[in-house]
């Protein structure tokens, strides 16, 4: 399903008006970045900061007078969308919003041209978040360091928090947990099914669902999917034994603490049963902050409170990467491909990225998370993100990522549901990820099975 | 008389009769020939491109289409998916689960529906609404109702003391729960055909039936039931083909799981084709699925001729 977004005339025209306003009282308004361009289209997925993203559109919109058509789209929606338009003769997007699930496809493809290739004289912002350097690509050695061009512009640094309910933490006398131990001994201390869970889960099978939700875990246990991606190193380390404590760990959480249809529970549903109250954490990408304090929506608003995700003693945190990228198709017109640079270079400044804060997004900009919103109530989750986002883990770097998602997304939540065993699951995870991994022609190998 | 036939379908076709019938069949083949290049257009082609496909392996590199052949390797790799042997099983089972249950529902409000005297006009329309509503609402309405927390389903059995239950997201119940809601969303299928059917049966008969002395239920089995089996063949039939093609209500209500607890076949090749972007694989399954397809409506149409159902 597909809805088109325009932006309002009366918007366009108020923000013309105060264009203009600000032309005339010299430095009252910020400077105008962009040119006048060519209309350019963005394709996008309808995810919780979407809204946020419009909003700055609107802001783009208003201050350069350019046109920006947003396609939105549900997720899986809208990567079927880019492959069909970047693989036809002339692509219909300009800018591609890409998850961390299949920017690598892109890259890898060709299909993206690079940002300084369009503009040779555009300069990244020094301060704007690299993510595990995946806005870069060498296309010849295949790996994403800043060695490679310039791919792509971070639009939404997405990473898994801990949300937990403050004041039923404040009641108990508890601080936020750094280790899973705390976490887990906390989290039994408030489960009180039906009423109260003490966590919940996004265990159910889906696109990139329980997949995602297990990376904090297995990465913060130690663990990993592969040996070193940065090296071309591909075994599969999936089933060591820090895997085995991560995913025994998960379900054990699930069972224990959990709620009983974790194995069915996915993003919206997990953000539901903190909404209304029902539980006491859970672990969440930041893009659901605002839907917490929303009091059409929440019951526990100023409540939650937000914390790195837990790793183990001598681990630091270890989120997984979720972020949203934008690049330029390569398939368009010259003037469109410039505009999109326009509208990038509008985008990384720290000014339209406070706006994108006060919108309700995750800034993307390392100087926003310094400036005096951070210490104000309603954005009391930025300075844990801040402390987050340079550990966050970048999952994959390979263009196949979606077949390995799909086994993890198949063998964890069969773990989860009861149907297989933790070692079974990780055992046949591994033993399907390396021969998608050998298929391919990558470097890789397997641990002996767990017993 | 039967001489002077056998002389007329021997004697020689005068040559302009001959030149006649020759025109006649050339101006058939012009004018049936644009109709018969659309249908090879839209129907034969892209099934012959997903059969060539299925032997290749497609790939992306600096924004070209790269084909490498691969044989056989896509259809010996099905043997080894465990996805595709649990989406052929629960295919299955859903399809001949859930048409049973509907065959038998539809065929129970068809006769109900023909004994009704007043109101029967207002039974149909609501006997007919599911079928009539989208299947993206349907997935709606049905993830609601079956809700752990706050489902209508579980809110009625609490009232009788029984313990809630995650209806979707059990193993044991997450196949059975999509089957129960495919019932509800095609019984009005079944219950139209029978319906239609039923309608149709010669009066005549269930009064000799009656003057014999026949009751109720000897009317339904010795006379309705036989009378019906044509019907009942290709509603049967029908439906088995559009079971075994199901994806909606499972993407919506379970994406295939738990696990592999609901994982149909159509979904295994959404994943494979379309997530996974493998289109040779994908192809490769897709022709197999086409075949198991064609093959479940031969066997149906072949029942459907020996109980000698006329179309």
């Amino acid at each position: 399903m597909t809805s088109t977004t325009r932006i309002p005339r009366r918007n366009v025209l108020k923000g013309v008006g105060m264009a203009a306003a600000a032309s005339l009282v010299p430095g009252a308004f910020r400077p105008l970045y962009a040119a006048s361009v060519a209309p350019i289209t963005i394709v996008i997925n309808q995810s919780p900061w979407f809204e946020s993203f419009r909003k700055t559109v609107e802001v783009y919109e208003a201050e350069t007078g350019n046109k920006v058509e947003l396609d939105v789209n549900p997720f899986a929606g809208s990567l079927e969308k880019q492959r069909n338009s970047v693989r036809a003769s002339a692509g219909q997007y300009d800018i591609l919003i890409m998850n961390s699930g299949w920017f690598a496809e892109m890259y890898a493809g060709g299909f993206v041209e690079a940002i300084t290739d369009i503009d040779p004289g555009f300069q990244l912002d020094p301060e704007v978040y690299t993510l595990g350097d995946t806005i870069y690509y060498d296309a010849a050695d295949k790996t994403m360091t800043k060695a490679g061009k310039l791919m792509s512009m971070p639009v939404s640094p997405l990473i898994p928090m801990l949300y937990y309910r403050g004041d039923l933490y404040e009641e108990a006398g508890l601080s936020a947990p750094k280790t899973f131990a705390e976490l887990e001994a906390n989290a039994k201390k408030f489960h009180n099914p039906p009423g109260m869970y003490g966590i919940v889960q996004r265990g159910a099978r889906g696109p990139h669902t329980v997949a995602y939700d297990f990376y904090p875990y297995l990465y913060g246990f130690g663990g990993g999917i592969f040996k070193d991606q940065s090296t071309g190193d591909y075994s599969v380390t999936l089933n060591s034994d820090q895997g085995r404590e991560a995913l025994d760990y998960y379900v054990r959480l699930a069972k224990e603490a959990g709620h009983p249809k974790t194995a069915a529970s996915d993003q919206a549903e997990v953000i539901q049963a903190m909404v209304t109250g029902h539980t006491a954490h859970i672990m969440m990408v930041i893009a659901a902050w605002s839907q917490m304090d929303d009091p059409n929506k929440s019951a526990i608003v100023d409540k939650v409170e937000w914390a790195p995700t837990p790793s183990v003693e001598g681990f630091p945190t270890s989120p997984g990467l979720g972020h949203w990228l934008a690049g330029i198709s390569k398939n368009v017109p010259d003037d469109r491909k410039r505009a999109a640079v326009e509208f990038l270079r509008w985008f990384q400044t720290k000014a339209a990225q406070l706006e994108t804060a006060k919108a309700g997004g995750i800034p993307v900009h390392a100087a926003v998370y310094k400036e005096p919103i951070a210490d104000e109530r309603r954005y009391r989750w930025m300075k844990p993100l801040a402390e987050a986002l340079p550990h966050a883990v970048n999952i994959y770097q390979f263009p196949e990522a979606s077949e390995v998602i799909s086994v993890l997304e198949l063998g964890l939540n069969r773990a989860v549901a009861g149907e297989i065993t933790t070692v079974d699951a990780l055992n046949g995870m591994s033993d399907e990820i390396e021969k998608i991994m050998a298929g391919h022609a990558y470097k890789t190998g397997k641990l002996d099975p767990l017993k | 008389m039967a001489a002077a036939q056998a002389q007329i379908q021997s004697s020689p076709r005068r040559p302009t009769q001959v030149f006649e019938d020759r025109g006649q069949r050339l101006w058939r083949w012009l004018t049936f020939s644009p109709a018969l290049a659309m249908m090879l257009a839209l129907s034969v082609l892209p099934i012959a491109n997903l059969f060539l496909t299925s032997f290749q392996n497609i790939t992306w590199a600096d924004g070209q289409q790269v084909r490498t052949w691969v044989g056989l390797t896509h259809y010996q790799a099905l043997f080894s998916d465990s996805l595709f042997g649990a989406g052929i099983s629960n295919t299955l089972i859903f399809a001949f689960g859930a048409v049973a249950g509907q065959m038998v529902l539809g065929f129970a409000m068809a006769l109900l529906c023909t004994k009704i005297v007043r109101g029967r006009v207002l039974y149909r329309a609501i006997f007919i609404l599911p079928i009539l509503i989208p299947g993206i609402v349907i997935g709606a309405i049905w993830k609601l109702m079956l809700n752990f927390d706050f489902g209508l389903v579980n809110k009625a059995l609490g009232l009788v003391g029984i313990l809630p239950h995650d209806w979707l997201g059990s193993p044991e119940t997450a196949l059975f729960s999509v089957i129960v809601v495919d019932i509800w969303h095609w019984t009005p299928f079944c219950f139209l055909l029978f319906l239609a059917g039923l309608e149709s049966l010669p009066q005549d008969v269930f009064e000799a039936a009656r003057m014999d002395g026949a009751g109720a239920w000897q009317e339904l089995i010795y006379v309705t039931l036989p009378l019906m089996i044509p019907t009942i063949v290709v509603t049967f039939a029908f439906r088995l083909v559009l079971a075994f093609k199901v994806f909606d209500e499972v993407y919506l209500l379970t994406s295939g799981g738990p696990g592999t607890s609901t994982e149909v076949i159509s979904f295994t090749l959404y994943q494979r084709f379309f997530t996974e972007d493998k289109a040779g694989y994908g192809s490769a399954m897709s022709v197999t699925v086409i075949f198991l397809v064609s093959l479940l409506l031969v066997v149906a149409l072949s029942a459907r001729r020996r109980t000698g159902a006329t179309s």
